[in-house]
């Protein structure tokens, strides 16, 4: 939020600026949506643009994983064939016989081998990262159309309909989250639980849907609340008395007036997570077959006297990864919302 | 706002006041219309303790292609009925019969209403709140269009243009968004809306009083234009008794749900014969009276308004009248007809500061002038509280029903 806002407001410099034409064309009349301003204001914000450059070179990483993998000749797990066995890469005390912590730095695993197992550290990090963005991802998408839907719903129904959604949002805020997803991880996993392809995409969905049934109220509620008030506006009635049918209301007129809370519920809510699923992980009640970023955290926690590199690259990680996240999240939100300045 | 027409071509275009037209068919037809807020206490159980009674018994009627003026002071129910009738409520009872075929809008369900829907449009009060900011004018102005199917998907950029033009927008500016207008030009935005469906009913909810002196002429003018070319009957609720002197032939008081006077123009604004009418007409400032310097009468009312939850019995208006009597708390004044096109609901109705020294409604109701009853009298037949003018009716002078 460096320049003003009236600057942004008349027309900002830096945005598609078309080149001369005839001053009377109409595309030159075209007005600017509040969410164009929003973005443009955005773009102008040192703090996001960096935060995003941070999380762009991230997700690509993410993405990437295999192809950097396949490259480097580095192997997250011992399944592949090409991968070498664990003998070849530790040495009697189950310690790695290549760099760290024993040996200098070398570029054939630039961030150590794992203790106990002699996977790759930088593949087990990519692959953690993959993990955990796809986790967070589709939790961030599911809880979001659940509470979008159910909080449109509530806001808009009054009434009993209003009661029973209020009260099921706060049932499910009064529950405990850990023990929650302690009760339910297991029995999920193990009505799946058969070979080792289908248990790890058994661990991710339910994982994912434990983070759902616990994340979607905060949204729900924020949203119910704004349909309270946006629903005695003028135009809600003006649309009423249109005969425009519910839903029309609903999901053209009113979400619209909604992207700013649900874009920065969204930013924030995709940092928390990334942090719940290595969390949870960590306590060992997430991912047991995938590679995990909080999983790492888990197993290197033993180490970090004698091998502080196989702790602190996954921790770094998460911190970099979840910091990046909140101040994007936090940028989305002053750029949407002209009233909160820094 | 004037790239259409030149000045001089806006000076010369005349804008004298409506005139009714007394044999116009009603297009709506409002009879003893009602509409109570349930109160609800707080707690587990929710009870009903009691209602608001926001329109209570309402009466009046529109003329097809005419408009009536309904004012009162904050709070008198005057926006809820309008509501009413466009059924953004339903009401608690009554019926609205409107249009050739008489169907009633307070029972209609709301899947019958939307073909109606057409036909009774709205233009609401706050042109900063009436439209949507995600929306640009093209969507806004082409939603009705969209949801009522009146034009092929492909005409309905060029009919929003049309609209555009009709209420002296720029047509260019379809995908402009409405923050990026003023106060006047979003209210014709909101006109333009309402318009585009062609009712043939339009409820203008203080349509003017939200913006700048100046524009109101412009937006009023622009509203008397499209009726005269669209034929379209006007519902205009207003507190500016001179807007709506100009706009509305014809004219409702409405004082706590209730009407208390109804007339046309000369009737309320020269011959007010009921004291809340007479205090509104009498805190207009005049500024030809300014000028000379001369005083003039002014009756000021004291206290609040009673709440709506519990009346005053008898008459709504007796806590703050300033001739009210034993009987205004005994029985409620019926909406007496006193004139050709006038009505008035008061027991002592009369010029300003001219009250006749007794009830003339005692008579009327059956008691005496305290508002005991009287064995001695009988209770008039002819006091009927329909919608509309009878031919006969009560003459103050005579104290008797018969023509002029």
């Amino acid at each position: 939020m460096s320049s003003g806002l009236s600057v942004d407001a008349v027309d900002g410099p830096g945005g598609e600026e078309k080149p001369p034409e005839d001053p009377e064309a109409p595309q030159q009349l075209a007005g600017r949506s509040p969410t164009r301003i929003a973005l443009g204001r955005l773009a102008r914000d040192k703090v996001a643009v960096v935060g995003t450059v941070v999380l762009l070179i991230l997700v690509v990483l993410a993405i990437m994983a295999p192809l950097i993998c396949d490259w480097w000749n580095i192997y997250p797990d011992q399944k592949d064939p090409n991968a070498p066995t664990p003998s070849q890469m530790l040495d009697g005390n189950q310690l790695p016989s290549f760099g760290p912590p024993q040996y200098p730095f070398t570029w054939d695993h630039p961030l150590g081998i794992e203790p106990q197992s002699g996977r790759d550290n930088l593949a087990l990090l990519l692959y953690g990262l993959r993990t955990s963005l796809t986790v967070a991802l589709l939790a961030t998408v599911f809880s979001t159309v659940v509470g979008v839907t159910l909080g449109l719903l509530a806001g808009y129904a009054k009434g009993a309909v209003d009661a029973v959604l209020s009260f099921v949002i706060d049932f499910f805020l009064s529950f405990p989250f850990i023990l929650g997803a302690l009760a339910l991880a297991p029995i999920i996993t193990s009505r799946f639980g058969g070979d080792q392809d289908t248990l790890r995409r058994a661990e991710l969905l339910s994982l994912v849907g434990i983070l759902v049934l616990f994340g979607w109220m905060g949204l729900a509620r924020l949203i119910r609340g704004q349909v309270l008030s946006l629903r005695e506006r003028e135009f809600v009635q003006a649309a009423q008395v249109i005969g425009v049918p519910t839903w029309q209301i609903l999901f053209k007129e009113l979400l619209p007036n909604l992207v700013a809370p649900i874009v920065v519920a969204i930013s924030l809510s995709i940092p928390a997570y990334v942090a719940a699923e290595a969390g949870l992980s960590f306590l060992g009640i997430g991912l047991t077959e995938s590679p995990s970023l909080g999983k790492t955290v888990n197993s290197a926690v033993n180490y970090f006297e004698r091998y502080p590199l196989y702790l602190w690259t996954p921790v770094v990680t998460i911190m970099i990864m979840v910091i990046a996240l909140n101040l994007v999240g936090d940028s989305i939100r002053d750029a949407f919302d002209p009233k909160t300045r820094r | 706002m004037s790239e259409h027409t030149s000045f001089e071509e806006q000076v010369a275009q005349t804008h004298a006041a409506n005139v009714l037209d007394p044999d116009a068919p009603a297009v709506l037809t409002v009879d003893n219309l009602r509409m109570y807020f349930p109160v609800k206490s707080g707690g587990v159980v929710r009870r009903r303790i009691g209602d608001v009674q926001a329109v209570d018994g309402v009466s009046f009627e529109v003329p097809r292609g005419g408009s009536v003026g309904l004012v009162g002071e904050s709070g008198c129910g005057k926006s809820t009925t309008g509501r009413l009738i466009t059924r953004l409520y339903k009401p608690t009872g009554g019926s609205m019969k409107f249009g050739e075929h008489d169907q009633d809008l307070a029972t209609i369900s709301d899947k019958e209403m939307k073909p109606l829907r057409r036909e009774v449009q709205m233009i609401f009060q706050d042109p900063y709140s009436s439209l949507n900011p995600r929306h640009t004018v093209g969507t806004i102005v082409g939603t009705p269009l969209r949801v009522h199917d009146v034009v092929p998907k492909k005409q309905t950029l060029s009919r929003v243009q049309e609209l555009l033009e009709v209420v002296g927008l720029n047509p260019e500016h379809y995908n402009r968004y409405p923050n990026e207008f003023s106060g006047g030009q979003r209210q014709r935005i909101g006109i333009a809306r309402a318009l585009a469906l062609q009712p043939k009913l339009m409820v203008a909810d203080e349509p003017v009083s939200a913006l700048d002196v100046s524009i109101q002429a412009q937006v009023i003018n622009l509203m008397q234009d499209l009726q005269r070319e669209f034929d379209i009957a006007f519902l205009f609720i207003a507190h500016d008794l001179a807007i709506v002197r100009h706009f509305c032939p014809e004219v409702a008081v409405m004082y706590l749900g209730k009407i208390v006077e109804i007339g046309d123009r000369e009737s309320i604004y020269s011959g007010a014969h009921h004291p809340y009418t007479q205090a509104l007409l009498s805190a207009v400032p005049d500024i030809k009276q300014a000028t000379t310097g001369e005083r003039r009468e002014r009756i000021r009312l004291t206290g609040d308004v009673p709440s709506p939850i519990n009346p005053p019995s008898g008459c709504r208006f007796r806590t703050r009248c300033p001739i009210a009597q034993e009987i205004c708390a005994k029985h409620e004044p019926p909406l007496l007809q006193i004139g050709k096109r006038h009505k008035v609901a008061c027991h002592f109705p009369g010029r300003i500061n001219q009250p006749p020294s007794s009830p003339i409604t005692a008579g009327l109701l059956g008691v005496d002038a305290q508002g005991s009853p009287d064995p001695g009298a009988s209770p008039s037949s002819d006091l009927t509280d329909q919608p509309g003018y009878a031919d006969t009716w009560f003459d103050l002078d005579s104290k008797s029903f018969g023509r002029a």
